[in-house]
């Protein structure tokens, strides 16, 4: 468990959205993305699927986790060995922590 | 008409009554106070400076007044007051002039929002900016103000005063601060710079103020694409190296800068990674003026034309 009591890994089931008033600037550079959080104005440096793990996810409110998966491997063309679901659970569980994604109740 | 047209005892007697008002582009600072010693401060680094018209609208208005009390005899101060508010405690009164230079930074910082400001010296040469963007210690106003003395036009020693619309930096030219072992630095450098007064003891240590040369203060209205961001990094006896930075580390540092970056929000966003994409981003660590100098040189040759 989180500090605040959520469960700290994500289950395949969880759902996903971008929290309300959320949205996101993106500028892409040869050696990572900024993204700018406009509901609180900080910015973070991410990889590219980070970058396109948000993008999903405010694009297809209520997404879970498996579909995030499915989907980040189609659209960066990986396979399961590159990018397995283990590493997309925690990275949703950081994206949450830095409050850019949040679980649909 | 110029401040250093005005006699000291002309300028003294308008300061002490209506105040005068001064364009230091892209403000319009009235500024009032009836310390003699002052306005010949201010006649010496800002002589080159429009006078306007007092009535009219002024940014900022500025009074500079010896504190009253029991310790008006005993230990005098000097209050800065803007549009009625005093913000800052009371300084010696000697210390007047750094009051006014901190007191008009710390107003431009609060209210020039359709801007985006980042903490930088900023300087050009062939219509290419130089940002220079660093806290303090870094050594930007001694580089910024030995540039200057080389040909370079200097724009600012303390804000990168970025337009939103273009990206475009524009002028804020004002005397650049020399702290400690800076001032003996810019002396030896160029003995012809003008700095003024020490001001020993001050918060920030010693502090002189060298005046922004008259050519920089007559295009203080034009701003200046960017060429290049070079992030000053002084260590004495360093070897002058120059380090390029990736865009996205530079967009961080840059971003890190500013002062109103959280306030500008997203415009300011793009705004840096306008500016981020259309320049290359360096470190440049030095020992000595001349080897930075060189290095700006090349950095500005090498930078894609305006």
């Amino acid at each position: 468990m989180s500090e605040d009591g959520r469960e700290r890994s994500p289950s395949d089931s969880t759902r996903w959205c971008v929290p309300p008033g959320q949205h996101f600037a993106f500028a892409d550079f040869d050696d990572g993305i900024v993204v700018f959080d406009a509901r609180v104005g900080s910015t973070h440096l991410v990889n590219a699927t980070a970058a396109e793990a948000l993008s999903i996810v405010d694009g297809t409110p209520g997404i879970a986790t498996v579909g995030i998966h499915r989907t980040l491997l189609e659209r960066l063309a990986l396979d399961e060995r590159a990018l397995a679901f283990e590493t997309v659970v925690d990275l949703m569980w950081q994206l949450e922590n830095l409050g850019l994604v949040a679980r649909v109740a | 008409m110029r401040i250093g047209e005005l006699s000291g005892q002309a300028l003294h007697e308008r300061m002490s009554s209506d105040g005068i008002s001064m364009a230091i582009p892209p403000v319009t600072v009235r500024v009032r106070s009836p310390l003699r010693f002052l306005a010949e401060q201010i006649r010496s680094l800002y002589g080159e400076y429009e006078i306007v018209d007092t009535r009219g609208f002024a940014d900022a208005d500025l009074r500079l007044l010896p504190a009253r009390g029991v310790r008006r005899r005993l230990r005098p101060q000097v209050e800065f007051i803007v549009d009625g508010v005093m913000p800052f405690e009371r300084v010696p009164l000697d210390h007047a002039l750094p009051m006014f230079e901190w007191g008009l930074n710390w107003v431009f910082c609060n209210r020039m929002h359709h801007y985006l400001l980042l903490h930088a010296a900023v300087v050009e040469r062939d219509n290419r900016a130089v940002l220079l963007p660093a806290w303090p210690g870094s050594g930007k106003s001694t580089l910024a103000a030995s540039l200057s003395c080389r040909g370079w036009r200097f724009l600012s020693d303390e804000f990168g005063v970025v337009s939103i619309d273009d990206a475009k930096v524009h002028p804020f030219a004002r005397p650049a601060a020399l702290k400690n072992e800076s001032i003996a630095v810019m002396r030896a450098f160029d003995a012809g710079a003008f700095i003024g007064p020490v001001f020993p003891k001050t918060r920030k240590g010693d502090v002189a103020h060298f005046r922004v040369p008259a050519e920089s203060v007559r295009r203080a209205r034009e701003p200046a694409p960017i060429g290049a961001i070079v992030f000053p990094d002084f260590q004495a006896g360093a070897a002058v190296e120059v380090l390029p930075l990736g865009r996205s580390t530079a967009f961080l540092k840059l971003a890190g800068n500013s002062f109103n970056y959280e306030i500008v929000g997203e415009r300011g966003f793009r705004t840096v990674a306008s500016i981020i994409e259309r320049c290359e981003s360096y470190v440049l660590r030095y020992g000595d003026l001349p080897a930075a100098h060189a290095a700006l040189d090349e950095i500005v040759r090498a930078a894609v034309p305006a």
